[in-house]
């Protein structure tokens, strides 16, 4: 599903990615864990389409160069990411954002946009899920939220799109247990055979929720160890240093 | 231009029944006007819009001659549909219909006022220029206690007949104690090179209420002025909200008096501009007694080369004491080409007063674009999105949700 090889990228002249290799097959859920500064979050924007990177290397999405797409493209084509700090926009309404969201994407997938009362069932069914307030839906995007409740925002867009890549740049900082249970039960639900997740984490205990098959270490911008859910908890108790 | 303004201005006495005297008070003002002519940047309350210029580059010669003496078919399909309400529509500047067709005809008086108002003006030159060229001035008059029934729409409709023509038209409204009134302003033009200078004087007596909504949204290609006067008794209130977005020039003026005791006023506006507009929201509150407020947000989006200017002053004088007085100013600027100019004002000589102001200016944050286009909208929906998400709060101000609701409509605001 997706196949990056030799990924290089540089902000302000400053090397960030040196040379990442990462392959997703569908159903896979992948986690990558570093310290700070070692390009986590570059290569989730990098992902996403954010502009502002010099990049080389190559990355496919089903076979398409990614770069060939547009940040909305990739978005199309089912590729999202779960912002780490998801931004607030003033004077948007939730709802009519979310609508204006799953319609672009359907109308791109050739599927039938959906009429203000099929949205408001479906968006209702997926709050309840997820546990979001209802209430939060007729407010202004993230305005206001509390840092569980923006990410939990997240999580439900994520659910409404139902994309076939997921990226959660450090969703599990700032949730507590509770919120770290749903967010886990948003990705668990979501989960089958053809959609996988790129889940990036600082910490051990997102992923006790979510087991992922694969575990890799990025540390100064390329993966420098790859297992299974066992290696987290290694990193759990030793740390970065050793790598 | 000196020669033909009086040629012109004689055509018109010829063509009108003006009386002797007003005749001689029409001559005054024009001769007043003919000393200083348009106001140009050397003046400072023209110093971002130096209209001088602006007629000589959009314009060129003016002609001052407008022949009031032929009516003006009406183009009802101008009209707002969806909405019951009053009218008074000028075409060209002639009033072609006055009707209060929803109101309790006892309850409003319409003056046709044969005096030309002769109180002391000395405020800039198109006053004067206003007071010689006027046809008709009309007063209109709401009795005590009355509250219309629905709004007053006053078309300012201009067609492809006048070109190159000054049109200066004039109201003036007198609320009495506790009567209200809502007035929406439409612009509608489907004319070019014109110059509209438009004068209302508002007398708000005590516990009245008047809305005024501008609504300047017809694409064209004319210059335009105008100017507020809104005297305020106690505890009346007056609430402006200005669309400014569709002419080459605009210039819109509040001066407000509050000399009644917990009177206020609210100005809330909006520049939405692109290619070479340049449009002006000037404001002057002046609080002379204790406990008045005075709120004012005004917000500009500038495309391409076009300019917003915002002046706004806040003057308390020395007997107004817990005066309340904010103004903000907001723009996003979204070429590197448009330009905002800020001029908050604070003069105040009480001391026991609350006053506060501020101005920002910037262009879209990248990154809430990023973010919206990660949840697959493309670049003119995001931009859309977060522009309409800026101006939102300016609309909410609108108090009537009737004429909000109307307004969202016209420029396109999804619920």
């Amino acid at each position: 599903m997706l196949k990056i090889n030799k990924l290089n990228a540089k902000i302000d002249n400053k090397d960030i990615l040196k040379g990442l290799t990462l392959n997703i097959n569908p159903g896979e859920v992948h986690a990558i864990m570093g310290p700070n500064g070692s390009g986590k979050s570059t290569l989730s924007n990098i992902l996403s389409g954010k502009k502002g990177y010099e990049v080389s290397g190559e990355v496919f999405f089903e076979k398409k160069n990614l770069f060939d797409l547009e940040t909305e493209e990739r978005a199309h084509k089912g590729i999202f990411l779960a912002f780490q700090y998801p931004l607030e926009i003033p004077g948007v309404n939730t709802n009519i954002f979310l609508k204006t969201s799953l319609n672009a994407v359907r109308k791109a997938r050739g599927e039938k946009e959906l009429d203000a009362i099929e949205f408001l069932k479906l968006v209702k069914e997926k709050s309840k899920e997820l546990k979001f307030d209802e209430e939060k839906l007729n407010r202004q995007l993230n305005v206001g939220f509390s840092g569980g409740e923006k990410k939990k925002n997240e999580i439900l867009q994520m659910s409404m799109l139902e994309p076939k890549l997921s990226i959660l740049d450090e969703t599990d900082s700032g949730l507590d247990i509770d919120a770290l249970k749903i967010v886990a039960d948003g990705v668990n639900t979501l989960r089958d055979k053809k959609n996988s997740f790129l889940i990036i984490t600082h910490y051990q205990r997102l992923l006790d929720y979510i087991k992922p098959d694969f575990v890799h270490v990025l540390i100064d911008g390329k993966i420098i160890k790859s297992g299974g859910a066992e290696l987290a908890l290694e990193l759990e108790k030793k740390g970065y240093e050793n790598f | 231009m000196k020669e033909q303004l009086q040629i012109d201005f004689d055509n018109i006495i010829k063509t009108s029944s003006f009386s002797k005297k007003d005749i001689k008070l029409k001559q005054n003002f024009l001769n007043e006007f003919i000393k200083t002519g348009f106001p140009n940047r050397r003046e400072e309350n023209w110093k971002f819009s130096d209209l001088k210029q602006i007629i000589k580059k959009n314009i060129g010669e003016l002609s001052f001659y407008n022949d009031y003496s032929l009516a003006n078919k009406i183009d009802t399909s101008v009209f707002v549909d969806g909405l019951e309400y009053n009218k008074i529509v000028f075409i060209n500047g002639r009033i072609e219909k006055i009707d209060f067709d929803y109101e309790k005809k006892d309850k409003i008086e319409i003056i046709d006022e044969p005096e030309v108002d002769n109180r002391p003006n000395n405020l800039n030159s198109l006053i004067d220029l206003n007071k010689a060229f006027t046809n008709k001035c009309y007063k209109i008059l709401i009795k005590e206690d009355y509250k219309l029934a629905k709004p007053l729409i006053i078309y300012h409709i201009t067609n492809d007949k006048v070109k190159s023509k000054n049109i200066s038209l004039s109201l003036d409204f007198q609320l009495e104690k506790n009567s209200s009134l809502r007035l929406i302003d439409l612009f509608n033009d489907n004319s070019e090179k014109n110059f509209l200078n438009i004068f209302y004087n508002f007398d708000l007596k005590k516990d009245s209420i008047l809305k005024n909504y501008k609504i300047d949204k017809t694409e064209n290609k004319n210059v335009k002025y105008s100017f507020n006067n809104i005297e305020q008794d106690t505890n009346s209130v007056s609430e402006t909200f200005i669309l400014s977005s569709g002419s080459e020039f605009f210039k819109n003026e509040i001066n407000c008096n509050l000399k009644g005791k917990y009177s206020s006023a609210f100005v809330n506006g909006i520049c939405s501009l692109s290619n070479n507009q340049h449009h002006e929201i000037r404001t002057i509150i002046n609080h002379l007694t204790e406990n008045t407020k005075s709120y004012q947000l005004i917000k500009s989006v500038l495309e391409d080369s076009s300019k917003a200017v915002y002046q706004g002053k806040i003057f308390v004088n020395s007997d107004a004491q817990k005066t309340d007085g904010y103004q903000l100013s907001k723009a996003i600027l979204l070429n590197e080409n448009s330009e905002f100019n800020a001029k908050p004002e604070l003069e105040i000589y009480a001391d026991d007063v609350k006053c506060s102001h501020g101005s920002a200016s910037g262009s879209l944050n990248e990154d809430s674009i990023f973010y919206l286009m990660s949840r697959g909208l493309n670049y003119q929906q995001s931009r859309e999105l977060l522009i309409n998400g800026f101006l939102l709060d300016v609309i909410e101000k609108i108090t009537d949700t009737e004429i909000k609701n109307l307004i969202k409509n016209m420029i396109g605001f999804k619920e």
